[in-house]
């Protein structure tokens, strides 16, 4: 297990390895469990975040028990058919993989949570439109996930990855770091710039509140992570044009945790503040639970 | 630093039913680590909610959730939504109460179970850190409270004052099986209880060989 980002990227410079390899070489160590069981669980992750990117844009997409959210990643899907799309194709796809994956958890289906489940579809996003940009076999698929879980322990033992404790930040803002840099390693960026990535992903998301509405994984969760998709997409472009972070990944990740320990409780997962303090979503509240705060 | 999370599986990981993996994952976890704790399923069941888990319980499915744990389900079992129609066809009594004072156990996501069946009366106190890991950090069993440290495997081993106690030979056992960073051992005038916060998460096999081995231990 590695203490710090910068740790994990001298190892890999000074070994000549990837990242990947680092976190699957730690796993089979730090677990005692051979490095088939470690690769066989991976790609059975990857098969998960497959089959959700696929349910929930498929036919007419999954809705949730609420009747709150559903069908927007066929909305997309169709849209992206039938229109010119301003930002591309290659985000709107990767924004529907990842509204597909959100739409599915909010319907109570299966999901790999990546950190969490309210931020399962981040990565999905990144790693499905990759496989088609950049033509991904199966095997750096896996290794992507193995990156992405590498920086996400980091992140998850130096700061939090849970809403209740440290915000949205904390759960789309990781995860879209983890995209970041794994994005990185499978284009064939360095590890350096695999950090950087992360540490520019990371900032573009610092102070994200979370204030679900009536304390449900809906509105704003499902966006957010369309958001965190494209953040991820874009920090990795950047670092692999050579752009760095001037604040250096760990402190990127000890800013983040500080943050998340300053938000007032109303904006850490307890449906009170934000989108769910306003008008409109005291109102759904009432009409779904019958009860105010 | 801290070392709560171990394994690359903690964060690409669980598989799960949603919505939430720290309000449904994790609270199917306390669910589970209750049903072990308790030796199966009990009669009754209170949970007590405090901070986030008070406010959001509704919304995140954590009462399906954790009627799920206890009935000893997985957080990827598709009957995890239905658990506490379940729990009522099989005659389980399961309560939720939204406590408005401070987590017994200091976390926002805490659940405090009290489990009953027949004399047997336990507690359990969990909270959700994050991505569906859980910490225990009280138990109470057999009247004596027990504070374990850090992300589970925990393993319990309880001997009454007046039988041959095996804790020596467990001990010898842990260390070449599974190693553990903290033990302590718990008194009143009944029981004597060796507790253990393992390094690593319990591997299923090893498991097997201390459930076979050791009567009265309880890995969770």
């Amino acid at each position: 297990m590695y203490a710090s980002i910068e740790e994990l990227v001298s190892d890999a410079t000074i070994k000549n390895l990837p990242i990947s390899e680092l976190v699957i070489q730690a796993e089979c160590n730090d677990m005692n469990v051979s490095r088939n069981d470690v690769w066989r669980k991976m790609k059975h992750n990857l098969d998960t975040m497959r089959l959700a990117v696929s349910r929930g844009a498929h036919g007419i997409g999954v809705h949730s028990k609420t009747g709150l959210t559903g069908g927007d990643a066929v909305k997309i899907k169709d849209y992206r058919k039938s229109h010119k799309t301003l930002s591309g194709d290659m985000i709107m796809s990767a924004v529907q993989s990842a509204i597909a994956t959100n739409e599915v958890n909010a319907a109570m289906g299966v999901i790999c949570a990546t950190p969490t489940a309210g931020s399962s579809g981040t990565l999905p996003g990144v790693l499905f439109t990759l496989e088609k940009r950049l033509g991904l076999d199966e095997e750096q698929m896996v290794r992507f996930l193995f990156t992405a879980g590498g920086f996400g322990m980091v992140i998850a033992n130096n700061a939090c990855i849970a809403g209740a404790t440290g915000g949205c930040q904390a759960e789309v803002g990781s995860a879209s770091g983890m995209g970041a840099a794994a994005a990185v390693e499978v284009a064939g960026g360095t590890p350096k710039q695999s950090a950087n990535a992360m540490a520019i992903a990371i900032s573009n998301l610092l102070g994200l509140v979370c204030d679900p509405i009536a304390g449900l994984v809906e509105v704003p969760c499902i966006n957010r992570n369309a958001i965190g998709s494209s953040n991820a997409l874009i920090s990795a472009d950047m670092a692999l044009a050579g752009c760095e972070s001037m604040i250096p990944a760990d402190e990127v990740i000890s800013a983040m945790d500080k943050v998340g320990k300053n938000m007032p409780e109303s904006l850490r997962e307890t449906g009170i503040g934000g989108l769910a303090g306003t008008p409109t979503g005291q109102e759904i509240r009432m009409r779904i639970f019958g009860k105010n705060l | 630093m801290s070392n709560l999370y171990r394994s690359v599986f903690d964060i690409i990981g669980p598989i799960m039913i949603g919505p939430s993996s720290s309000h449904t994952a994790g609270a199917v976890a306390i669910g589970r680590a209750a049903n072990d704790l308790f030796g199966g399923i009990p009669e009754r069941v209170i949970v007590h909610y405090y901070g986030s888990f008070a406010k959001t319980h509704r919304g995140h499915g954590t009462d399906y959730a954790i009627a799920a744990g206890v009935l000893g389900f997985d957080a990827s079992d598709p009957r995890v939504p239905n658990s506490r129609q379940i729990a009522r066809e099989q005659g389980i009594d399961i309560r939720f109460v939204e406590e408005s004072g401070e987590s017994p156990i200091h976390h926002p996501n805490t659940a405090v179970l009290d489990l009953i069946g027949g004399d047997k009366r336990v507690q359990i106190s969990g909270c959700s850190i994050g991505g569906g890991t859980i910490e225990i950090r009280n138990i109470r069993l057999h009247g004596i409270d027990i504070k374990p440290t850090g992300p589970l495997s925990i393993i319990l081993y309880v001997t009454t004052n007046t039988e041959r106690d095996n804790g020596i030979s467990l001990i010898e056992d842990l260390n070449r099986l599974a190693p553990f960073y903290k033990k302590q051992v718990l008194k009143n005038n009944e029981y004597t209880i060796y507790e253990f916060d393992l390094k690593q998460q319990l591997q299923e096999g090893i498991r097997g060989f201390f459930v076979n081995k050791y009567e009265n231990i309880i890995c969770l």
